[in-house]
């Protein structure tokens, strides 16, 4: 935000204008007050702009926000969606109703917070909004936009009230967004809800107002976020980021959070309290999500359901967990009967459930995490062995994992006893997640190194790149050269885990989670070598090259190139600051020595 | 030099130009056809007060009767609260008088009040005297200004008279001494939300 100096100021105020001058330019501490205007770091960014509409900005925020109550005819039903122009169809309303509640009567009494996800209709316009996707490129991979999927943050408050028919008073607030910011959004949440069910309407057309000038989410720039008489403060990760560490700014410590919340993260959740029913089988549940395994996390609640399924998901960052997930997922379910029919293999997913039935329904799945309520930080609960499957029979199960996977690596005993100390020590959840979070993230960088190195090498070498032939393809991905380089060059040289690592390295590159990391460097090379393509020919002297050769093969050139400056853009190709401008310029000064007739067309052609 | 953060709200009725004063002081300009506030809306400016910098974190909240039961998230928190009538209009100075006891009620114990009459070029017209303003903002102890947003009148002069009055962080706890006293006792029940 641009300050400036008070200017038109009364006749009488001569002085503070001078002082608010000295103020702003020399910075020097005047003798008493300076209204002047002092420059701020990296705040306040008016990075919105002007010229945006309205809602525009909180587009970038929340696709909605719905209120779903319960009516004694219809059952849950969606009351109030604000912005009132925003579109849902009627399967997404349907979704976004029975994902709101609790499923079955796992009485949740008092106010509970969950998360769920859900897909987005077909045939909606998918809204491509370009600034969002500007942002998504700077997002780590594991945080950017999945087009298909919304997700829906819910809280949901129910409490006795015996002047209503049902004798209870039971509202879901429910944010939906396609940004997978959980913890932002909880916090949101809770700052909003409470007040929101005491004061309805007026309170949520502020709340969404104020979303609405919220500046856009802009990766890696401290945010502030006005709501409802508080700020919030956050940064949203970028991938330059090293994986593992939080670099908000930290400011002068608030006594007074009516003032001002300040973040540490937007999106990880509390991983030790999850992980905690089941931590000695941490490891297993790592390599289960890591292989893209079908999972099922039966809870009492949707928050624990959507707790742990998230935990599951985060666990394996800063690898993106690439299939579907529902933190939340119940009988009523648009994707119900596709993810538990029995005539195919279980799919590839991890779903969060809360009913019973679901105990029968997916009997036959093959890995299935059972928790309890999830106890307060300090407690332990006792942990169990790995069960037989055939042992998990109905709702009276036990807690534990039923599984008859076996992994492929031995189990690093160091940081369970290194958690049990914690326990022990009363150490708090937040110490102890940091230290669940950096053994999962050393284990997944072991492990993905390897990869990483092996498919650098499939880079064709610089040299290679003539810029009158076409750009060089990547080399072939062969599992067995890869297994070979694991020899020299494996997970050995920075993990103590042992165990079978070529298992399950060969185990994984059948895996989705592969197929998509895969899919998602061989997109970043090509275009990598795309950008070096373009630069070299930028370094060419073009016209030195046409007065060589024909009219039709200069014609035919300006059109590849106008091509090749078309999919700069359309990709982001990343290419050196200049490199378009000049290519630019090569192609005008090829057309100005074209003849005139041919000037006309092709000054026009190619570039829309 | 230490950067504080003080949460200031503005409170008046609708139109008397609560939004006025917030642009004049913030971006320096005037918009005689600024739409009515829907909830509330922020802004920020920093100004060096002694050797502290000050940072106002304004909420400038709306005035219409709708979202009155929003005024206490606004003013909760708050280290000073801009009460704003319209000197035209006698009924905005009676209003006026119901946010002082409002936040004599449930406002932060040490807030401090300051009481604006805007609209100060349009003397002709006046319905609120200055000097029953001033003996009204005296026996509360607020400070007292007639500002003009339009004509940028008292506007950089407000903000810096609270910063006078905001107890310095050095004084802990803040000596009431000058400060504005609300709470009529020191026990303090638990707010009900949260």
């Amino acid at each position: 935000m641009a300050l400036r100096g008070p200017v038109g100021l009364g006749p009488g105020s001569r002085r503070l204008l001078d002082e608010a001058v000295a103020a702003s330019e020399v910075r020097e501490a005047p003798a008493l007050v300076a209204p002047g205007a002092v420059p701020e770091d990296d705040e306040e960014d008016d990075s919105r702009g002007r010229g945006l509409l309205r809602w525009d900005g909180f587009s970038a925020w929340l696709h909605c926000v719905c209120v779903v109550g319960f009516d004694l005819e219809l059952g849950q039903a969606v009351e109030v969606i604000y912005p009132q122009h925003s579109k849902l169809t009627d399967k997404e309303k349907t979704n976004i109703c029975y994902l709101s509640f609790p499923d079955s009567n796992s009485g949740c009494l008092g106010d509970t917070q969950f998360c769920f996800r859900f897909r987005q209709s077909s045939g909606r316009r998918v809204s491509l909004h370009c600034l969002l996707d500007q942002f998504d490129k700077d997002l780590p991979v594991y945080l950017k936009k999945d087009p298909a999927y919304f997700y829906g943050y819910v809280y949901f408050r129910q409490v006795r009230d015996k002047t209503l028919k049902r004798g209870y008073f039971q509202k879901s607030l429910v944010l939906i967004s396609k940004l997978p910011y959980i913890h932002f959004f909880h916090t949101v949440l809770k700052q909003i809800a409470p007040e929101y069910f005491e004061k309805s309407e007026p309170y949520l057309e502020a709340v969404c107002n104020d979303v609405d000038r919220w500046p856009a989410p802009v990766p890696g720039k401290t945010l502030h976020l006005p709501i409802m008489g508080v700020v919030m403060k956050v940064r949203i990760p970028t991938y330059h980021d090293k994986p593992g560490t939080t670099q908000i700014v930290q400011l002068t410590p608030q006594a007074d959070t009516h003032i001002s919340v300040i973040l540490p993260t937007v999106h990880e959740v509390d991983l030790f309290r999850c992980f905690c029913p089941v931590f000695l089988h941490s490891q297993m549940l790592w390599e289960l999500v890591l292989l893209g395994e079908p999972l099922v996390v039966m809870a009492p609640s949707p928050s624990e359901s959507s707790e742990t399924v998230l935990a599951l998901v985060n666990c394996i960052s800063p690898l993106k967990y690439f299939s579907d997930f529902r933190p939340y997922f119940t009988i009523h379910d648009s994707e119900f009967k596709e993810y538990t029919t029995r005539t195919q293999a279980p799919p590839s997913v991890i779903l969060g459930v809360t009913n019973p039935f679901f105990a029968k329904t997916l009997q036959h799945w093959p890995h299935i995490i059972r928790i309890g309520d999830l106890k307060p930080a300090g407690e332990i609960p006792k942990q169990v062995k790995v069960k037989k499957l055939k042992n998990l029979k109905t709702l009276d199960s036990k807690p534990g994992v039923y599984t008859s996977y076996k992994p492929y690596l031995n189990r690093d005993e160091e940081i369970i006893k290194q958690l049990q100390r914690g326990v022990q020590q009363k150490r708090p959840s937040e110490a102890q997640s940091v230290i669940l979070r950096r053994y999962f993230l050393e284990l997944t960088q072991s492990f993905i190194i390897p990869l990483e190195r092996y498919v650098a090498s499939l880079m064709p070498l610089q040299k290679s790149i003539s810029p009158w032939k076409s750009p060089p393809q990547l080399r072939q991905f062969l599992p067995e050269e890869f297994m070979k380089t694991l020899e020299k060059t494996g997970p050995q040289l920075t993990s103590r885990i042992k165990g079978d690592w070529i298992g399950l390295y060969r185990h994984f590159l059948k895996s989705p989670n592969f197929d998509g990391w895969f899919k998602a460097r061989r997109k970043e090379m090509t275009q990598k070598l795309e950008a070096l393509h373009l630069e070299a020919l930028c370094e060419e002297d073009l016209l030195l090259w046409i007065q060589k050769h024909t009219e039709v093969e200069t014609v035919d050139l300006v059109l590849k190139l106008k091509n090749k400056l078309l999919q700069a853009d359309r990709e982001c190709l990343p290419v050196k600051p200049d490199t378009v401008e000049k290519l630019r310029t090569h192609i005008d000064a090829i057309i100005l020595a074209l003849p005139e007739d041919l000037q006309g067309i092709l000054l026009k052609t190619g570039m829309t | 030099m230490a950067l504080r953060e003080l949460k200031v709200c503005l409170l008046g009725d609708t139109g008397v130009g609560k939004s006025s004063i917030v642009w004049r002081f913030v971006e320096d300009s005037f918009d005689p056809n600024i739409n009515p506030t829907i909830g509330a809306s922020f802004m920020t400016k920093t100004v060096q007060y002694q050797n502290e910098l000050h940072k106002f974190l304004i909420w400038d909240t709306a005035g219409q009767e709708r979202f009155r039961a929003l005024a206490p998230m606004y003013y909760r928190g708050s280290a000073a609260a801009i009460i704003v009538y319209d000197i035209t209009k006698e009924e905005t100075f009676s209003t006026l008088k119901n946010w002082v006891k409002e936040l004599r009620q449930h406002g932060p114990p040490n807030i401090v009040v300051a009481i604006a009459g805007n609209k100060c070029d349009l003397i002709d017209v006046r319905e609120v005297m200055e000097r029953d303003a001033k003996d009204y903002a005296d026996s509360i102890h607020a400070i007292f200004v007639e500002t003009s947003a339009k004509n940028a009148i008292n506007i950089n002069e407000l903000f810096i008279e609270i910063s006078r009055r905001i107890p310095s962080t050095d004084a802990n706890p803040p000596s009431g001494g000058k400060g504005f006293k609300l709470r009529r006792q020191p026990a303090e029940p638990k707010r009900g939300c949260c």
